[in-house]
This record gives structure tokens, sequence and C-alpha cells, in this order.
């Protein structure tokens, strides 16, 4: 069946089944391969993509569920100015090793500064809770995000 | 080869219901899991599925003067943050799964699995929680406690959906939850303690104490908890409780060591809320 929803700010309509994954509909349907497939299960957080502006593991979405909604995926996001100032505090952190979660970490992280809250150890924490990083033993990436947040709250003041 | 049906109303979805038996297929955090295939290869059912997260007349949460009433597909992350919960339901919910699984995690999706593990269900099984469950033709009320009957065991009918649950609104004076896991977050609970509390005066006069994960079922001991409110004897009622526990070692955890903590737990609990 045709199924119509939005992809990074376009409207899309694509022939698929309503319990394709969104996941195999943004790689094998738009070759967006920034969102990747690591757990399968929901765990590693590495297929994370925006769900109308909420983030979701896109390898447990059905399109039934996406139907006439928003989706974001990394590539849709790095257009927007925050992405900026996310991968500049990763590399200046040296919180990117192989990068296989990283597309997942960042979506993570916007989910947070979503959250409009201080970044708290507790809220970084909770934030990233769902995203697996294999390489770095996450303290580069919790720095990272540390040091994003005194500078989104010194913009916010 | 099976069937994808996405009705239009929840009207149109007890209809279909009533005429075979489907996956009745929420968030998905469960079923996909447990239908998963090699990467991009579209899942496999074995029957037809019909999909239920997009009707509206299946969201939302709502209070009257009784009651707080959460429709099915609410997700973990709305319970969590609505405005109208009292914190004893939003911080447990905060807890569960992680901030993306939350997001696409129903309320219904959890009591209906009926999994050992279930989060939601020691909550539910404390505040005496029912669920309405609909056909085509009739609804019918039952408490979550007799709803569910084993793991992964429930009264629910082919043809029926649980429409929404009903929370009784009490005016407890505090809660207390704990959950242990292998880790904080996106873990399926080795055992957790919930309890809710009143007192008057200094004194405990209403409380319920549920355990989950290791039963089953929840455990939980309604005549344990009047004769605690009576004596306040924490020794006679954790033995009460340690009388309920016929858990099993599994992958997770041994039966010694959930119920050791279990006990060891609701004592620290209780011993708090005596003094408080």
């Amino acid at each position: 069946m045709i199924i119509g929803f939005e992809l990074n700010g376009v409207q899309v309509a694509i022939e698929t089944t309503l319990s394709m994954r969104l996941l195999d509909v943004v790689r094998n349907n738009f070759d967006l391969t920034g969102t990747k497939e690591g757990c399968s299960e929901g765990e590693c957080g590495a297929c994370i993509v925006f769900l109308d502006g909420k983030v979701v593991n896109s390898c447990m979405v059905p399109m039934s569920n996406v139907v006439g909604r928003s989706v974001v995926t990394i590539e849709g996001f790095s257009e927007m100015e925050r992405y900026k100032k996310i991968e500049t505090a990763f590399r200046n952190a040296g919180a990117v090793q192989c990068g296989f979660c990283i597309p997942g970490m960042i979506m993570a992280v916007e989910g947070i500064l979503r959250l409009n809250k201080p970044l708290t150890d507790e809220v970084i924490k909770e934030g990233l809770s769902g995203n697996i990083c294999r390489c770095t033993g996450y303290q580069s990436i919790y720095e990272a995000v540390r040091r994003l947040g005194e500078e989104v709250w010194n913009d916010v003041q | 080869m099976f069937n994808s049906i996405r009705p239009n109303s929840l009207e149109e979805l007890l209809e279909i219901i009533d005429n075979g038996d489907y996956y009745i297929f929420a968030g998905g955090t469960d079923l996909f899991i447990r239908k998963r295939q090699w990467q991009g290869a579209e899942r496999k059912f074995d029957k037809d599925v019909v999909f239920i997260s997009h009707l509206e007349e299946l969201r939302g949460i709502f209070e009257d003067r009784n009651y707080y009433r959460l429709k099915t597909c609410v997700t973990q992350d709305e319970v969590a943050n609505s405005t109208l919960l009292p914190d004893y339901l939003r911080v447990p919910y905060g807890l569960m799964g992680n901030p993306a699984i939350r997001n696409t995690a129903t309320v219904g999706g959890n009591i209906v699995n009926a999994a050992k593990v279930a989060d939601s269900l020691p909550l539910f099984y404390a505040l005496d929680a029912s669920i309405v469950l609909k056909n085509i033709q009739v609804d019918r009320v039952m408490s979550i406690k007799d709803f569910i009957f084993g793991r992964y065991k429930t009264d629910r009918y082919e043809n029926e959906i649980i429409y929404e649950v009903i929370i009784p609104k009490e005016d407890f004076s505090g809660f207390r939850y704990k959950k242990i896991g292998s880790r904080k977050s996106s873990i399926l609970s080795k055992l957790s303690v919930f309890i809710v509390y009143k007192k008057a005066h200094g004194k405990i006069v209403d409380i319920r104490v549920s355990v989950g994960a290791v039963n089953d079922v929840p455990i939980r001991s309604e005549e344990g908890e009047k004769e605690f409110v009576k004596d306040n004897d924490i020794d006679k009622f954790l033995l009460t409780i340690r009388e309920m526990m016929e858990g099993e070692d599994d992958r997770r955890s041994t039966k010694l060591y959930r119920e050791e903590i279990s006990l060891r737990i609701i004592k620290k609990f209780l011993v708090e809320i005596m003094e408080e």
C-alpha cells in the first residue's frame, strides 16, 4: 500500500507495508543510512529518529504508526543549527571513536536539549540511558554534553 | 503470509477483531522483538495484525471526581510527564525502559502482555486499578488483579481490547518505589517493590505493598497489610510476604537473591515510613 508521511521536512509517499519497520524504510527506500541498526530490540539507540519531535527507536516503529506524521533522521537534523553545536561539542571532547553509535547519540542529545532542563549529570545520564557505545566508555560523550549544556544554558541566559 | 489492517475508528477495530484472531499491535516494543528477523527483513507474523496506536479514541489521560482514566494507547512517557497524575504513578513510569522506549510503549500493552517483569503491574495491584475491556457488543470492567492469572495469561477474549485503565483517586501521604536490575535503564527488572501509604496523627492508617518480578504475577497481601496497620509488626509482615514467594532461578537472577532483596527493601521502606 502507499503510505504518506513527512520525511526531513518533505512530504513523501512510498509503496510499503503497514508492518514494515520505519528503520528499513528510511535506510532501504530512501537510502538514509545514517540511521543504524544495532540490537534490533530498542536497547542500543543506534536507530533513533524523531517522530513528531520525540525520540523513538525506529527498529520498533511499524509504518502504520508513521502514517501522516513527521520523521526526522540524522540527515535531516544535520541541516539544523543545533546539530552544528552538538557536532562541535563531540569533536572537542573527542567523543567519537568508531562512530557507529554517534548518529543515535546525537539524536538522543537533542532529545535531552528539548527537555529544556538544566543539564545535570542525572539528566544527561537518563537522556543517554537508551544508547550504547562500545568504544568510548561514555565519559567523553558525557563530557561533550556537559560542556554543551553550559553553552546552551549561557545562550538562554 | 499475513494481513496488516489499520482501522479508521474504534468501532471498525471492534468489528474486525469480532471476526477473527489477530495480533493487536500498539507500541510494538514487545511484539516487534518477539517477531525478530534478520536485518532488513520484514517481520513475519503467524496471524493477521491489527494496528491500534493511531486511534484517537484510545488515547488521552482523564480524571473525574473519583478516578484517573488512562486510555490504552497512552504512552509511558505521557504518564511520566502528565500534569494530571500523582507522583506515585509518574515517578515509576519515568523509570521504565529508556526515553525512546517510553515514547512508544503503551499502558495497555504492558498490562495485556502480562509478563512476569511488567513494571506497571505492581503499581496497579497496589492501587486497586481496574480495566475496561470492550468488544463490539459490551464493556466489562474487572480488576487488573483478576484479569491477570499467570505469566502471559490474561482473561482477555480474542474479540476484546483493553479500552482504558481506571485508577481510584486516593489521598496517599507518600510512596516508595525501588526497581532492581543489572543496570539502571533499558533493563528488565530482577525485582521491584512499590508501596503507597496514608498516615494520620503519626500513625499508618492504610498501606499497600506489592512486589513485582518475583512470582509470575505481583505479590500483594491485603490481609497482611491490614494486620500491619493494627500491629506495626514488620517481621510478621515480612514473613507473610515471604510465604507467598514462589519464584525460581532464571537468567536474570536467583530465587534467593530476588526474595532476600525484596524483603530487605520492604523492611527499609517500612522503617522509613514508620519513622516519618
